[in-house]
C-alpha cells in the first residue's frame, strides 16, 4: 500500500475551502465541573493536586491517582505537553452535503504527567509525530464553556 | 440474529431462552436461575416474559463486552455451591432499524455536560474513536499497520463464508479493506464489528447434569476476568495491552492447561485491533508481535491458531460477548458444520468490555478434563 491511498482523494482543487470546519457542540458546566470552567474562562487549565501527597491528576478524576485522597486543590498546569497517540475522524459521508474537514484528536500527555484528550487544531494530520510538543488553548463556540483544545 | 427488524430486545430474549431450552431437552420447570445482561430493553420483567417461577438466581449482569463469560461464570459459581441447578444467561439487543443506517449521522447541535462533555463536543463519542486511539499506540508502540488489522478481518470473512447464520458472507480481500472508507483513522469501516438485532442463550448446569441432556456438553475448564482499572497519565500502557494478560493467566491457572493447549481461539472482536492485541496478551506471540503473527494467516481456515471460526463480530453477528461464546460451544461440541475445526480439545473464549477496562476468559473442552 501506497501512502497515497491512506490519504482523502482531492476532486476539487479548492476543496479546502468548500469544506468547513468542523463545529464544536455547547458544553454546560456542572457542580463537579464548575471550578475548572471558572479558570477556564480565563484562559488557565488546572488540575487537581493531591492535599495529602501532591500527585498532580486529570480535571475530571475525583480521587487521588496515587494514595486515593480525595482532597485536592486545583493548580494551573504550564499549559504544554507530548502526543501520546491520536486519530482522525472522518465525517460520514451525507449524499448532497458537503462533509465537513476531519477532526484530529489527540491524547496529550501534559508535562506534569496526566493525559488530556483534545482536538488538534492547526495541524496537517499527515504531519503530527508522537512526542511533538503542543499548547493547550481553549476554543469558545457561542453559548458554551471554553473548550480545551491543542496548536 | 442480523438485520431481523420489529421485534424488541425482549422478544429476542424471549425466543433465545425458549430455543436454548428446548435445544438441550430441558422443560422452562427445570430452569431455576436466570441471567440477563443486554445494551437493550431487557429487565428482570423477563422472568414473567418466560413464566419462569420460583427462581432461586436472578439478576442483571452488566460488564459491557465481558458480560456474557462473567454471567457464565457467576452462574458456575451458583450451580458449583447448590443455589440453582439451571441457570440460563441470556443477551438479547435490537438497535437496527429498518431503513436507518446503523450509524446514523446526528447533525443537531446538542449541549453536554461536565468533563465527559469536552470529547463529545468535539466529535468523540462512542467507542470507535476511543478503540482507534488505543489502535494507533499500538501501531505507533510496536510498528503495527493497518495492513495487519485488515489481515484480520479478510481471515474471518474466510471462515464467515462457511457460517449460514453471518450476516456478511462475500468474500474480501486486503483491497477491499484498503478501500473501505475510515471510520476514525486508522481503523476503516472493515476493521469495526457489525451491529446485530438477536439474542442468544447459554445453558449453564452442573456437568453430571449435562451429560444426561440432548447435546454434547461444552465444559468450561477454566474461567477468569480481569479490569485493570487503567488510569491516563505518565506510564500508562493504554492500547499496548488488555485484561487478557491477567485473565488469561487465571483461566489457564484454574484449568491447568497451557496456551500451547489451545487448539481454537473466539477472541472478542469489536475491532480487527482488539483480536491483535489480544492475541500477544494470550502469549499466542510475543507483546508487539500481533500484527506480524495476524497477517501471516495463521488465523484464517487452514491456519495453525484458527480464529474467530463464525466470522467473529465482524463478519458473523455482534451480540457482544456471546457471539464468540456461541461459536465456541459450537466448535467444542463439533457441531460447527462445514468450518467446524478438526481439533477442538481446547476452546479459547474470550470477552473485552470498556475500552479495555474489562475481560473475561474461558476455556472450553468437549472433555470433561484434559492433560
Amino acid at each position: 500500500m501506497t501512502e497515497m491511498t491512506d490519504k482523502p482523494v482531492n476532486h476539487a482543487t479548492n476543496e479546502a475551502e468548500a469544506r468547513p470546519l468542523p463545529a464544536f457542540a455547547v458544553v454546560a458546566r456542572d457542580d463537579a465541573s464548575a471550578p475548572f470552567f471558572d479558570a477556564a474562562c480565563e484562559g488557565r487549565f488546572v488540575l487537581r493536586s493531591c492535599l495529602s501527597c501532591k500527585q498532580l491528576r486529570a480535571p475530571e478524576i475525583p480521587m487521588c491517582t496515587k494514595c486515593l485522597n480525595e482532597s485536592f486543590s486545583w493548580v494551573d498546569a504550564v499549559g504544554t505537553g507530548e502526543i501520546v497517540s491520536w486519530v482522525v475522524l472522518h465525517p460520514k459521508p451525507v449524499a448532497g452535503k458537503v462533509a465537513p474537514m476531519p477532526r484530529v484528536m489527540v491524547t496529550v500527555e501534559l508535562t506534569e504527567g496526566p493525559w488530556v484528550l483534545g482536538a488538534l487544531l492547526g495541524v496537517e494530520s499527515s504531519s503530527i509525530q508522537v512526542g511533538r510538543t503542543v499548547t493547550i488553548d481553549f476554543e469558545r463556540p457561542e453559548g458554551s464553556e471554553p473548550i480545551p483544545v491543542f496548536r | 440474529m442480523g438485520r431481523i427488524y420489529g421485534k424488541t430486545a425482549t422478544a429476542f430474549a424471549r425466543e433465545a431462552v425458549q430455543l436454548a431450552v428446548a435445544d438441550a431437552g430441558l422443560a422452562m420447570s427445570d430452569i431455576d436461575g436466570l441471567l440477563i445482561n443486554s445494551p437493550g430493553d431487557l429487565s428482570l420483567q423477563l422472568q414473567r416474559g418466560l413464566g419462569l417461577r420460583d427462581l432461586k438466581v436472578l439478576a442483571e449482569v452488566q460488564a459491557y463486552g465481558s458480560s456474557a463469560g462473567a454471567m457464565i461464570q457467576y452462574a458456575g459459581l451458583a450451580v458449583e455451591h447448590g443455589m440453582a441447578n439451571t441457570v440460563v444467561c441470556v443477551f438479547a439487543d435490537a438497535p437496527l432499524k429498518e431503513g436507518v443506517s446503523a450509524g446514523a449521522y446526528s447533525g443537531t447541535r446538542r449541549t453536554y455536560n461536565g468533563f465527559s462533555a469536552l470529547g463529545f463536543a468535539a466529535g468523540y463519542g462512542g467507542a470507535n474513536p476511543r478503540y482507534a486511539m488505543a489502535a494507533r499506540r499500538h501501531m505507533l508502540s510496536y510498528g503495527t499497520t493497518t495492513d495487519q488489522f485488515g489481515a484480520v478481518a479478510v481471515q474471518q470473512r474466510a471462515w464467515a463464508a462457511m457460517n449460514p447464520d453471518a450476516q456478511m458472507r462475500e468474500p474480501m480481500s486486503l483491497d477491499d479493506h484498503r478501500a473501505s472508507r475510515w471510520i476514525a483513522e486508522p481503523l476503516r469501516l472493515l476493521d469495526c464489528c457489525l451491529v446485530s438485532n438477536g439474542g442468544v442463550a447459554v445453558i449453564v448446569t452442573s456437568a453430571d447434569r449435562a451429560r444426561t441432556l440432548r447435546q454434547p456438553p461444552a465444559y468450561v475448564l477454566g474461567w477468569g476476568q480481569a479490569h485493570p482499572g487503567i488510569v491516563q497519565e505518565r506510564g500508562s500502557r493504554f492500547g499496548e495491552v488488555s485484561g487478557a494478560i491477567e485473565s488469561g493467566a487465571r483461566a489457564f491457572a484454574m484449568a491447568g492447561l497451557r496456551k500451547d493447549d489451545v487448539d481454537v481461539c473466539q477472541l472478542y472482536d469489536c475491532y480487527t485491533y482488539t483480536v491483535v492485541v489480544s492475541l500477544e496478551d494470550y502469549g499466542f506471540c510475543d507483546k508487539g508481535e500481533g500484527g506480524p503473527f495476524a497477517a501471516s494467516g495463521v488465523l484464517g481456515p487452514g491456519g495453525s491458531l484458527p480464529t474467530n471460526t463464525g466470522g467473529g463480530q465482524l463478519s458473523s453477528f455482534y451480540m457482544w460477548g456471546m457471539t464468540p461464546i456461541s461459536e465456541g460451544v459450537l466448535q467444542a461440541r463439533g457441531t460447527a458444520g462445514e468450518r467446524q475445526v478438526d481439533r477442538h480439545d481446547v476452546v479459547l473464549v474470550s470477552g473485552n468490555g470498556g475500552i479495555l477496562d474489562h475481560h473475561s476468559t474461558m476455556l472450553l473442552s468437549p472433555h470433561a478434563k484434559v492433560d
